[in-house]
C-alpha cells in the first residue's frame, strides 16, 4: 500500500496544498457472539482504505474511499482539495498546524499466541468458557449475551512534511452482558469487557470467565444480602475502574483542546475548562492523572498518533494542579505549543481528532487495607453500572454496581446502589489518600461526528473520598 | 450492483450454502462542520460495499466485501464456510424471507436537487438565522443506493437522497440552544428553521441559578424526548429484548406506557430519514404499531424471530439484529401552549449522555443541556442548570401527560434512529443535583 499512499502525497503536493496527509487503514478479524447459550452469528472483519486530509485556502478538507487504485486516490485527494477550498469560505482565520519532528518509522505489536493460527473453535471455546463458569456457579443467570472479537489494524501513513510511519497492531476483547435473576429481583452486569492489544496470551492470563463467575455470585450476593447505602456524610472508597470513569469523564475529557475551543460543541460539547486555567488548582496534593498512550498491550495503545507525532505519556493533572492539556496540532499552534500526539482516528474514512489513549489515576502510597482501615463509616464501590456526565464536564455520577458497606475499617455487607453525583472540583478535592496498585479497564470513547468510538483503557489506583453525601 | 450481488449468491450456492443474503451499497456523503461560527472541516466519503450473510446447516456468518473479481469473492466464501465448520448449529435459527416481493416507490425520498446544493451556503442560512456569533454544528447531504438479493428470489433496489442541519448557537458559555432539521428532499429543508429556534433557546437563558432535587412536571421538547426515544426504539427490537437490554421484556400485550402514547415504527414514511424501500432481507418495511394506547402490540422483527415467535416479520431485519427505522409517536390533542400549560414544571430543550443502571427495570439517568427553564402557570419563569434527570423509563412513559399536536422530525449526533415527535409533558419525573 506504501505506493498509493507516497502517490496521494505526491498527486496533493502538485496540486500546491498548504498541507496533505494519506493514511491507509486495513483491519481484518473475527467476531463471534453467542446468546444464553446459543452460537449467534460469527463474522470476518475486512475493511480497508485511505483517508486524505488537506489544507487548503485556510480551510481543511478530508475524503476517503474504500477503492484502492490510483485513479481512485488521485479523485480523493481532488475532492479533499475542494472540501477544503469550500471550507475556506468561512474562515476567521486560517487552519494552521503546529512544528513537529517526524520519523520515518514502522513498529508492531507482537503476539505470543497469534489468533491468526488459531480457528474459531479456540475463540468460541473462551465465549463456551464464560458461559460454563457462569452456569456452574449456580446462580439463575437466564440472560447471557457474550461476544469475542479480534482485528489486526495495519496502518500508513505520511504527510507533506515527511513523516512516514507505518503500524501493526493486534487486539483482541471479549464483553459479557449477564442478567441475575434470583428472589423475583434482577441484577446486571452489562457490557463488561476485558481487551488487549495483543495475541490471545493477555486473554488466557486475564481468564474473563473467572471474572465472569465472580461477577454473577456478587449480584446474587447482592440481592439476597444488600441494604441500602448510609445516609449522611460519610467516607467512599473507589476501586481502580471507578477511579478510571472518572478520570476518563473529568479530567480526559474537559482537558480535551479541541472541546476546550469549542470544536466539539455541537456534539459532545464543550469544556468547563479554558486555556488560562493551567496551573490551576483542581484537586488535591493526592491526585496525580496520567495520559499514556504507551503502555504496552493497553486497549488505547500507540506509539505514534495519526498526525504522525511521537508518543509520549502527558500528566493532565500533577498533585492537584492542571498541567497539560491533551493537543493536536492545530490547537497545540493555537496555544503557541507542540502537540503531544493526542489526535486519533478510528478508521481511515474518519478524520484524527483530540484522543484519550490510556487515562488512570496515579498510584500514591498507601495500600487498599490501609485506605479502608481508617474508615469509620463509608462505601467501597467496586464496579459500577449506570454513569454520566454533562456536556461541560463538570457535574457527573456514577452508580455502584458492586458496593459494600465499610464500617470501623472493615467491609461489611454489600449495599445496593450507592450513588456517587458530585462535580468535578468537589470529587478532586476529596481525595485524601490513594493506593499503591494500579488496575486498567477497557472501554470505547466516543466523540466525533460521524462517531468514532475509540478503545480506552481507564483505571488507576484506589483512592479514598472524605465528606461525601451519597444518595441513594 | 446486481450483478455482483448475483455472482456472490451463484458461487455461495455452488459452495453448498443455504440461505444467502447480499447487500450493496453504493454511498455518497457529505459533510460541513462548524463551531465558532466558522468552517472547521469539510468531507465527502464515497463508499462502496456489500454485506455477505450466508448459513450453512443452521451456522449462520457474515463479513464486508469491498473487491468484486470472481477469485476474492470465492476465497471470501471458502473461508465463511470454513468458519462455519467449527460452529454448532444455531437452534433459534429460522431462515430469511421468502420472496420475490413487490416494491413501490415512496414519497418523498428522492430529490436530484438535494446532490445539487452547495452545503456551504445552507450552513450560512443556519448561522445566520441564529443571530448570534457563536453558532456550532454540522450539515450532511446524503446520497444512499442500496441493492438487495437473496437466495429466496429478492431482488430490490433504492436510491435515496436527504439533507439535514444540526446547530447550536451560545449567548454565553452558560447560554446555549440546539436544534435540527432533517429532509429528505430539498423543498422541505428549511436550515433557517433550526437555526431560528437555536437562537431563540440561546437568548431565553438568562443568568441560570442551579436547580433543585424534587419531583417535577417536565416539559419535553422534541429533541430532548427524540433523543431518549430513539434509545427506548433500540429496545424494541426482539435481540434486545433476548439479549438482557431491555425493560420490555415479558410485557407484550401489557400496560407500558400512558393510554394516550402511541408508538409506531414506520419504515415506509414519506421524508422519513431512516425511510428504506425493503429491510435487508428484502421485506417491504411498513407502519407498525409498536405500542398502541400504551399497550406494548410487537417487538420489532425479522422473519427469523418471527417464526420463533409465531407470528409474521415486521420488516426490521438487521438479518442479526432487527432494528427501527422512523419512530413515530402519535399527534395528541394538545397546542403546544397548552403543553406548556402547567402549574410549576420544567422545560428541557435537549438531553444527552442516556445512561442505565439497570436495562431490565429501566432504571437510568439522562443530562439535560442547553437551555434549562423553570415554569409556572404556563410562563417560563428562569433559566437553570446542573441537573440530572434520574428515574425509571417505563415509570415515565406511563406518566405521560400530554402530547402535542404537531410532529417534528428529530435526528441527530444523539440521536441516531430519526424519532417523529411532538412536544410531549411528562409528570413527577425525578430531578437530581450534585450533593457536593
Amino acid at each position: 500500500m506504501e505506493d498509493l499512499v507516497e502517490y496521494a502525497i505526491s498527486v496533493a503536493s502538485n496540486k500546491g496544498v498548504d498541507y496533505a496527509e494519506a493514511r491507509y487503514v486495513d483491519k481484518s478479524g473475527t467476531q463471534v457472539s453467542m446468546k444464553n447459550g446459543e452460537l449467534q452469528n460469527a463474522s470476518i472483519l475486512k475493511d480497508s482504505g485511505v483517508g486524505i486530509r488537506v489544507l487548503k485556502d485556510g480551510g481543511m478538507g478530508f475524503s476517503s474511499t474504500n477503492t484502492l487504485n490510483k485513479s481512485e486516490i488521485e479523485l480523493a485527494v481532488d475532492v479533499a482539495i475542494s472540501m477544503a477550498k469550500s471550507a475556506g469560505k468561512r474562515r476567521n482565520s486560517p487552519v494552521r498546524f503546529s512544528e513537529e519532528d517526524f520519523h520515518e518509522v514502522r513498529y508492531e505489536v507482537n503476539m505470543r499466541k497469534d489468533f491468526t493460527d488459531e480457528g474459531l473453535d479456540t475463540k468460541i471455546d473462551y465465549l463456551k468458557m464464560v458461559d460454563t463458569q457462569v452456569l456452574e456457579t449456580g446462580v439463575h443467570v437466564p440472560m447471557r449475551f457474550l461476544s469475542y472479537g479480534d482485528w489486526i489494524e495495519r496502518k500508513m501513513f505520511m504527510n507533506t512534511e515527511g513523516a512516514k510511519v507505518e503500524s501493526v497492531i493486534p487486539h483482541v476483547e471479549i464483553m459479557y452482558n449477564l442478567v441475575v435473576f434470583e428472589d423475583n429481583k434482577m441484577e446486571q452486569a452489562p457490557f463488561v469487557t476485558y481487551a488487549f492489544t495483543s495475541g490471545l496470551e493477555k486473554i488466557e492470563e486475564e481468564k474473563p470467565w473467572e471474572h465472569a463467575a465472580e461477577d454473577v455470585l456478587a449480584l446474587r450476593r447482592l440481592i439476597k444480602e444488600g441494604k441500602a447505602a448510609p445516609e449522611g456524610k460519610l467516607d467512599v472508597v473507589i476501586s481502580p475502574e471507578v477511579a478510571g470513569i472518572a478520570v476518563h469523564e473529568s479530567v480526559g475529557h474537559p482537558y480535551e483542546s479541541d472541546r476546550i475551543f469549542g470544536r466539539e460543541a455541537a456534539q459532545a460539547g464543550e469544556s468547563f475548562v479554558k486555556p488560562e486555567m493551567l496551573g490551576e488548582r483542581i484537586g488535591s496534593d493526592e491526585v496525580t492523572v496520567i495520559e499514556d498512550p504507551t503502555l504496552p498491550n493497553s486497549w488505547g495503545f500507540y506509539l505514534y498518533d495519526d498526525e504522525g507525532v511521537h508518543a509520549r505519556p502527558r500528566y493532565l493533572i500533577r498533585n492537584g494542579i492542571i498541567t497539560e492539556f491533551l493537543l493536536n496540532r492545530e490547537y497545540a499552534y493555537k496555544l503557541g505549543l507542540r502537540s503531544n500526539a493526542a489526535a486519533r482516528a478510528v478508521n481511515y474514512n474518519r478524520e484524527p481528532i483530540v484522543r484519550m489513549s490510556n487515562t488512570y489515576l496515579a498510584p500514591g502510597d498507601h495500600s487498599f487495607e490501609e485506605l479502608i482501615e481508617d474508615v469509620k463509616m463509608g462505601v467501597f464501590i467496586k464496579s459500577f453500572n449506570e454513569w454520566n456526565i454533562d456536556d461541560r464536564r463538570y457535574q457527573q455520577r456514577y452508580i455502584g454496581r458492586e458496593a459494600y458497606l465499610i464500617e470501623n475499617g472493615k467491609i461489611k455487607n454489600p449495599v445496593r446502589k450507592p450513588i456517587l453525583e458530585i462535580t468535578t472540583r468537589a470529587l478532586w478535592s476529596s481525595v485524601d489518600a490513594v493506593s499503591k496498585d494500579v488496575m486498567f479497564y477497557p472501554g470505547t470513547c466516543g466523540k466525533g461526528e460521524p462517531m468514532q468510538g475509540v478503545p480506552v483503557w481507564m483505571g488507576g489506583a484506589y483512592a479514598r473520598l472524605r465528606d461525601i453525601v451519597l444518595r441513594r | 450492483m446486481y450483478h455482483v450481488n448475483e455472482k456472490i449468491i451463484n458461487a455461495a450456492k455452488k459452495l453448498g450454502f443455504g440461505d444467502v443474503v447480499v447487500l450493496s451499497h453504493v454511498d455518497d456523503r457529505k459533510q460541513v462542520r462548524f463551531a465558532n461560527g466558522e468552517i472547521t472541516i469539510a468531507k465527502n466519503w464515497r463508499d462502496t460495499r456489500t454485506e455477505i450473510f450466508v448459513e450453512h446447516d443452521k451456522r449462520v456468518v457474515s463479513t464486508d466485501i469491498t473487491t468484486y473479481d470472481e477469485v476474492h469473492i470465492l476465497s471470501v466464501l471458502e473461508n465463511l464456510m470454513k468458519l462455519t465448520k467449527n460452529m454448532e448449529p444455531r437452534e433459534d435459527y429460522y431462515g430469511i424471507a421468502e420472496g420475490p416481493f413487490n416494491y413501490s416507490d415512496i414519497d418523498e425520498t428522492f430529490d436530484s436537487k438535494v446532490l445539487e446544493v452547495d452545503p456551504v451556503d445552507k450552513v450560512e442560512e443556519a448561522i445566520n438565522a441564529t443571530t448570534l456569533d457563536r453558532v456550532a454544528g454540522v450539515l450532511y447531504i446524503d446520497h444512499p443506493q442500496i441493492f438487495v438479493n437473496t437466495s429466496n428470489g429478492v431482488e430490490g433496489s433504492d436510491e435515496g437522497t436527504g439533507i439535514e442541519i444540526s446547530v447550536r448557537a451560545f449567548k454565553d458559555d452558560l447560554a446555549s440552544g440546539h436544534a435540527t432539521y432533517s429532509s429528505r428532499v430539498l423543498s422541505k429543508f428549511k436550515p433557517e428553521i433550526a437555526g431560528e429556534k437555536a437562537g431563540e433557546i440561546a437568548r431565553m437563558v438568562e443568568k441560570p441559578v442551579q436547580g433543585d432535587s424534587g419531583k417535577y412536571t417536565v416539559i419535553f421538547d422534541p429533541l430532548a424526548i427524540g433523543n431518549l426515544l430513539s434509545m427506548v426504539g433500540r429496545f424494541t427490537s426482539a435481540m434486545a429484548v433476548e439479549a438482557g437490554f431491555s425493560f420490555l421484556l415479558n410485557k407484550l400485550n401489557n400496560r407500558v406506557a400512558s393510554d394516550m402514547f402511541t408508538l409506531r415504527d414506520i419504515g415506509n414514511m414519506p421524508n422519513g430519514y431512516g425511510t428504506r424501500k425493503f429491510d435487508d432481507e428484502g421485506v417491504p418495511t411498513k407502519n407498525t404499531m409498536i405500542i398502541e394506547d400504551g399497550i406494548l402490540r410487537t417487538y420489532l422483527l425479522n422473519h427469523s424471530y418471527a417464526k420463533k415467535y409465531g407470528t409474521e416479520t415486521t420488516g426490521n431485519a438487521g438479518i442479526v439484529m432487527p432494528r427501527p427505522w422512523n419512530l413515530y409517536v402519535d399527534p395528541g390533542d394538545y397546542p403546544e401552549v397548552e403543553v406548556f400549560d402547567v402549574e410549576k414544571g420544567i422545560y428541557v430543550t435537549n438531553i444527552w449522555y442516556t445512561r442505565f443502571q439497570n436495562y431490565l427495570t429501566g432504571d437510568f439517568s439522562t443530562i439535560p443541556r442547553d437551555g434549562i427553564f423553570l415554569v409556572e402557570k404556563g410562563e417560563i419563569k428562569k433559566s437553570i442548570k446542573n441537573v440530572r434527570i434520574s428515574d425509571n423509563i417505563e415509570r415515565m412513559l406511563m406518566n405521560i401527560d400530554a402530547i402535542g399536536k404537531e410532529i417534528y422530525q428529530i435526528h441527530w449526533w444523539e440521536c441516531e434512529i430519526p424519532v417523529n415527535v411532538p412536544y410531549l409533558r411528562i409528570n413527577d419525573v425525578g430531578i437530581t443535583r450534585a450533593t457536593k
